[in-house]
């Protein structure tokens, strides 16, 4: 290019002039207001001083979501740390909430909404303005709203919670979509299942302040939990403090079974063998409490005696003796009988289980032998032993339903897949869609979610998720450019928890609600926004309103009618203090025992289950059709159930909150597994690919470590620097019969898929499997969790850390090795069963 | 009890956003506390109590973000082993940092103030919390009268003697800073106990995110201090329960160990190599 | 009117007028309307002087067609997602050693210029505050208002408005827009972004010498 003269500088001001008043400027400047210029402009000088900010807010790091305060200077976040005044975390978190910082500048943050020009998986993007985006998205859904189908767009979120949930399903209800998927069933929705058919409910917490002995079953409480920190530094603290027990049962040693007072090594999926074993020993032993046994139902009869009760859990745990158990698990008897012992006979027991417990065939039937060896040893929701969750009940704004309100029922998995998906069958959603027997959505919008790596054979799912024939249309709400948005059409820049309104609900370990806000700590970066604040804009665009104009104005309203906090100052006090909870509340234990006022009209006693229920509110026309129908033979009787019938005292029990029709008691024998042919009451069911393994064959487990979450972490370089590989551990013994060595290049095959890892050969895992945890191999997740490979380098521009990053290896990704199956029962996917072989590479 | 200095910034005031924070982002702790009778300058050290340690590496990221640590490099880190024999295997944690060492008994000079050839420098004065000035040999690395040893960047020449002299091996060279008396080299870097949240009352950035409280921070020269107590209780004044008690450096950082896991665990650093001070989960 | 008062008014038009072109150029995709323009007469006389070589495909193509091309373009440079040349100062900019961050010290310094001279934020205005595009709009209103105070005879206004725009050209973009634009010309696949990266590098050049605000043969005059 040629020099610049006044000559030519005052032809291009000239030009540039008659572009700008053609309007070449366009209209979307960035500075508004008039100049103004102190004396003229003289002695100019923009101040220096730096505005220091503490704000309180909440961590979404993982699901526990901590109550925290950020630090903010100069719009810029520094630094988080716990809030001190939360009775759940004590004012501590964890590393991934440190790590929060990244989650903001990390450099390869997706700032713009982008629209996709190339084909999908090509990386060819054009960024378009928000009001593009959400024409083109309002189009859509106009058009399928319009013609009466409003269920053929399908919402589909990985983590939502609380009022980022409310806000979409009011939303959705608003516009008229039941076809809203979830990400329990991946996660540990057999868990759920087994406890809702016995307690009528979920989310069991563990009561460290009082217990005196803790027995773990597959769960590391340690690394990661979905209440991590409010319990494990509980826990820690009851053994170090009171010298309480702890014994875990894991197939690996986890940072959680190391800390044990004893690490237990089981083979895998054995786990409700060794906890029937245990029960069978406590009631030989006549160790149990016979106190849980009148809330019990343990075989067809309603109304046997706690001393029938007593004989028939011994009948039916008789032939898990510790010595079959041994045989199985490779647990020795006498290991199980001294735990046994020993949980029985503390004044409190805690028994806790997780994924490695119930992420099985038949996982929902393991936590339901789990449930058992807490009530014949009467810890159930009593204090020191397994309670039910205690969490904050805010009550929200809620904008008019749509008037045609339906969904395609693909969230379930396939006919017959699984018997009670009360959590969903997420693993199962896109194999539908492909299938297509059951409808196929016209737009699919994904959300702080990751299908094409999440789920199991994961490349199945891309190739899916790629087929325009079979996702017409497709919109990924994300932070970062990662394996699922790369084949979105529109992908929609979010913001971090750490730059929006939220109310909060989490359980808090005290048992008592604690009530807590997140406030957004710093502007969203770029042109980022919260899709609390989308709702409203979008619902406007389609035509119609909702209730809150951003999430700001929702959660605002939230605290103004939550009984509780409204009184305490409402949503100034929550901004100012972000927590809250009622100081002369008692903790919440034993709800089952409260007595329940049985006169009032309408109630009847079902003779049958002993259920009192209130018939003018199950929809029968009549006391008389009420009686002949019965309790369990009333469409809608559940929600009319008013109490149980204890001893001849009513009491409220365990109603039936959830999907399943029962009476008060604790159905350990439950018609409802009997009738679609699932064991009444809890029993041993092997994984049968695991009786019809070859010699070479091993199993596959895969875990978490402290420092990521599943899939949300590996772009946080502080994360990513401690843990970026992830080797295969595999036990001495069983390499050497491979001739493996430690370090050694390995692949590991399946019937599915293969994978190339490296072996950590470890006396820390037990013979027979392989353990590789699963947040990494990631194909695009930044320069940090992907590495500088192919076809995104990222924005390294943006870090000068970047410079820095000194890790070569990514790890690899498990899941391409396991199918999506489900367990039966629950529809909860089966990561712990794949069988695999392995060999050196 | 009186305040060991009023801080700047109640955590009242904080929470309200309306003081201005102290420097960096200091985090909303109890107000370190002093006992009368202490000494007019604390000595202010650490407990690790092994027992609570989980290897949540709550710890080492927190010291990331409070001192934006670029990667590469750590001043604090948690070491792990596994070791036995399945199914008796065993794996602990082990916290280590700068053990902001009293030094030697003759001198009371660590190894790595010793070596900087920008020490002993200026004399300088200190004042200490209760308002008492006292004086002591400032350096590019230093001891300051409240036992920190502390490095002063601007005065750095990017030897790196320091950072072999240290016998743990927790130094390094800060890519961010420039050596402020060698702009062609890069300034020393360690741990310096959050140096600007304790002059603000607010515990290190490590011990407020500890959740099994492992880290016990305080006035090791005031007996009412938490640290002083775990030091008597425990018992703690002994070579077993420090690093490298051999070295002479007088460590600082006391360990409650009841199951030997110092002598287990802890990987010494290889001469003129930082790889035991890279934190990684296997 | 004073002649020189009246350049001076003429001088600070003319480069309010090329920095809001500029502006526009990096501050969003090209709009039909904006393409149109450039490829009019009134910019081929001064291209062809200063050498700046679009090519011919970009005055052959249909101006939807090349708004799309460029929109893609303009995505791969300054957007992402993979590589792409961030267009914000504190990505290029040491201050306490901070440089390579987004929101970092260089973003707040400008905020604060900015709000200093009176100016604010666009409630919509969703971007980072140390935007390329903001700066030279920046630059285009301080020029625009010191153009009014020359008409309005408040000389002393005007030349201290001056100097704030020096002050601001030598402390922000000066220091980092001409890597941004020499990164552009490495990294464009198609000439507009290149050239008009060579245009803005040499212009601010220009300025920031002084050369766009010395005196002058007297032209027509800017005051109407």
């Amino acid at each position: 290019m040629n020099k610049l003269n006044r000559r030519n500088f005052m032809t291009l001001a000239g030009a540039s002039g008659a572009a700008l008043a053609a309007g070449a400027g366009g209209s979307e400047q960035a500075l508004a207001g008039s100049i103004k210029l102190q004396k003229g402009g003289r002695d100019f000088s923009p101040t220096t001083m730096k505005e220091r900010k503490a704000i309180p807010t909440a961590c979404w790091g993982c699901v526990t979501r901590d109550a925290m305060i950020g630090f903010v200077e100069d719009g810029r976040l520094k630094k988080l740390d716990g809030n001190p005044n939360s009775i759940r975390t004590m004012g501590v978190i964890c590393a991934k909430a440190q790590a929060g910082v990244n989650q903001v500048y990390f450099p390869d943050r997706i700032l713009y909404p982008l629209r996709r020009v190339g084909k999908r998986g090509e990386h060819k993007w054009k960024r378009v303005s928000w009001d593009a985006a959400l024409d083109e998205i309002a189009a859509r859904l106009k058009k399928l709203r319009d013609a009466g189908t409003p269920e053929k767009f399908m919402y589909h979120y990985g983590r939502h919670k609380a009022s980022q949930a409310a806000t979409m399903y009011d939303f959705m209800a608003a516009y008229g979509t039941k076809t809203i998927g979830n990400h329990t069933s991946i996660c540990e929705g057999s868990k759920w299942v087994g406890q809702e058919s016995l307690w009528g409910g979920m989310y069991d917490n563990w009561d460290y302040d009082n217990t005196e002995f803790v027995v773990n079953f597959g769960s590391n409480q340690f690394e990661t939990h979905t209440n991590h920190i409010p319990t494990s530094q509980r826990l820690i603290r009851a053994m170090v403090d009171r010298g309480v027990p702890l014994y875990t049962f894991d197939v690996r040693l986890s940072a959680t079974a190391a800390k044990s007072t004893e690490w237990v090594p089981i083979k895998p999926g054995k786990d409700g063998l060794v906890m029937l074993s245990m029960c069978n020993v406590i009631m030989n032993e006549g160790l149990y409490r016979k106190d849980h046994f009148k809330y019990m139902r343990v075989t067809a009869d309603y109304h046997a005696s706690v001393d029938d009760k007593i004989a028939a859990v011994k009948a039916s745990v008789a032939k898990f003796t510790p010595e079959f158990a041994e045989q199985e698990s490779g647990v020795p008897a006498d290991k199980i009988k001294q735990i046994a012992r020993g949980f029985a006979k503390a004044k409190s027991a805690c028994l806790i289980t997780y994924r490695g417990t119930c992420m099985h065939y038949h996982g929902a039937d393991q936590e339901r032998a789990a449930m058992l060896l807490a009530a014949i040893t009467n810890n159930l929701d009593t204090k020191g032993g397994r309670v039910m969750g205690v969490g904050a009940g805010w009550k929200a704004p809620s904008s008019p339903k749509a008037k045609v309100h339906k969904g395609l029922n693909i969230k379930d998995g396939f006919p017959g897949e699984a018997a009670f998906p009360t959590h969903h069958v997420s693993q199962s959603v896109l194999p539908l869609i492909k299938d297509g027997q059951l409808g196929r959505p016209e737009v699919y919008w994904w959300s702080c979610h990751n299908p094409a790596y999440v789920y199991g054979d994961n490349k199945a799912i891309e190739e899916i998720m790629k087929d325009e024939s079979l996702m017409p249309f497709t919109i990924s709400s994300n932070i970062v450019y990662d394996e699922s948005s790369a084949l979105a059409d529109i992908i929609l820049p979010d913001v971090t928890y750490l730059e929006r309104w939220d109310w909060e609900d989490m359980v808090s370990p005290p048992q008592v609600a604690e009530f807590y806000i997140r406030q957004p700590l710093v502007k969203p970066l770029g042109e980022a926004r919260c899709q609390g604040d989308v709702w409203p804009d979008l619902a406007k665009r389609i035509g119609f309103e909702l209730v809150y104009k951003d999430k700001e104005d929702y959660v605002r309203q939230s605290c103004e009618m939550t009984p509780g906090v409204k009184e305490a100052g409402g949503f100034e006090y929550m901004k100012k203090h972000g927590v809250w909870h009622d100081k002369s509340a008692k903790p919440n234990f034993g709800f089952y025992e409260k007595t329940v006022d049985v006169s009032g009209d309408g109630v009847i006693l079902d003779e049958k289950t002993g259920v009192y229920w209130n018939w003018k509110k199950a929809g029968v026309a009549s006391e008389a059709e009420a009686k002949s129908k019965g309790y369990l033979g009333t469409k809608g009787a559940k929600k009319a159930y008013v109490a149980q019938n204890i001893e001849g005292t009513a009491r409220s029990a365990y109603p039936p909150n959830t999907k399943f029709l029962k009476s008060g008691l604790l159905d350990f024998y439950s018609d409802n597994f009997a009738a679609k042919g699932f064991p009444a009451f809890p029993t041993y069911t092997p994984v049968p690919e695991h009786e019809k393994m070859g010699k070479d064959d091993l199993i596959l487990t895969t875990y978490k470590v402290a420092v990521h979450t599943h899939s949300r972490t590996s772009h946080c370089k502080w994360l990513t620097e401690i843990k970026h590989d992830n080797p295969a551990w595999i036990n001495p013994k069983t390499a050497a019969e491979r001739g493996i060595a430690d370090g050694d290049e390995i692949k590991v095959v399946s019937d599915i898929g293969e994978m190339t890892t490296t072996a950590y050969v470890t006396e820390g895992v037990v013979p027979g499997i392989v353990a590789i945890s699963y947040h990494l191999g990631r194909r695009y997740s930044g320069i940090y969790g992907s590495g500088n490979s192919d076809p995104i380098n990222g924005g390294a521009a943006a870090d000068r850390d970047a410079k820095n990053k000194w890790w070569k290896k990514h790890g690899n990704h498990p899941n391409a090795l396991i199918p999506n199956w489900s367990d039966p029962i629950s529809g909860a996917q089966r990561w712990m069963d794949t069988v695999v072989r392995v060999a050196k590479a | 009890m009186t305040d060991m200095k009023t801080p700047k910034i109640n955590r009242r005031e904080m929470l309200g956003g309306t003081g201005a924070a102290v420097a960096g982002a200091a985090a909303l702790a109890t107000p370190l506390k002093r006992a009368d009778a202490a000494a007019k300058a604390p000595r202010w050290g650490m407990v690790m109590d092994l027992r609570r340690c989980i290897g949540c590496r709550a710890c080492t990221v927190a010291c990331k973000a409070e001192n934006d640590v670029s990667l590469g490099r750590f001043r604090t880190v948690i070491q792990e082993k596994t070791w036995g024999t399945f199914p008796k295997t065993k794996k602990e944690f082990l916290p280590i940092m700068c053990n902001h060492c009293e030094g030697n008994k003759k001198d009371k000079v660590p190894p790595c103030v010793k070596v900087c050839p920008e020490y002993p420098g200026e004399r300088r004065k200190w004042t200490s919390p209760s308002g008492e000035k006292i004086r002591y040999r400032h350096g590019a690395t230093y001891k300051r009268p409240d036992g920190l040893i502390l490095i002063d960047k601007s005065l750095c020449i990017g030897c790196g003697k320091c950072l072999d002299a240290c016998p743990y091996g927790v130094r390094s060279f800060d890519p961010f800073v420039k050596a402020g008396k060698d702009p062609k080299k890069q300034a020393a870097d360690k741990c310096d106990m959050c140096t600007h949240r304790v002059e603000n009352g607010v515990e290190p950035a490590c011990v407020t995110t500890c959740q099994g409280r492992a880290r016990i921070f305080g006035d090791l020269n005031d007996p009412e201090s938490s640290v002083s107590k775990l030091v008597k209780e425990h018992n703690l004044e002994t070579p077993d329960n420090v690093l490298l008690a051999d070295e002479g450096t007088d460590p600082q950082v006391f360990y409650i160990d009841p199951d030997n896991v110092l002598k287990t665990i802890y990987r010494q650093r290889e001469k003129g190599k930082l790889d035991h001070y890279i934190d990684q989960i296997p | 009117m004073g002649t020189a008062r009246n350049e001076m008014a003429e001088n600070a038009t003319a480069r309010s007028q090329v920095y809001g072109l500029l502006a526009a150029v990096f501050r969003a995709e090209p709009t039909e309307v904006f393409l149109k323009e450039i490829k009019g007469s009134h910019f081929s006389k001064v291209f062809a002087e200063l050498g700046v070589e679009l090519g011919q495909e970009f005055y052959d193509r249909p101006e939807a067609e090349l708004q799309e091309q460029l929109a893609v373009e303009f995505t791969r440079l300054f957007i992402g997602p993979g590589p792409h040349i961030s267009a914000h100062e504190s990505i290029f900019i040491d201050l306490d050693g901070s440089e390579g961050e987004h929101w970092g010290p260089a973003t707040v310094a400008v905020k604060k210029f900015i709000e200093t001279a009176g100016l604010d934020y666009e409630q919509s205005f969703a971007g980072l505050p140390d935007h390329v595009s903001v700066e030279l709009e920046f630059l285009q209103r301080l020029a625009e208002w010191e153009a009014r105070k020359w008409c309005e005879a408040d000389a002393e206004s005007a030349d201290a408005c001056l100097s704030v725009q020096m002050k601001f050209i030598a402390e922000h973009p000066i220091k980092w827009v001409p890597e941004f634009c020499a990164e552009i010309i490495k990294k464009a696949e198609q000439p507009f972004y290149r050239e008009m990266a060579k245009v803005t590098r040499s212009f601010l050049q220009f300025d920031h010498d002084g050369m766009a605000t010395m005196n002058a043969d007297a032209g027509q005059g800017a005051c109407a």
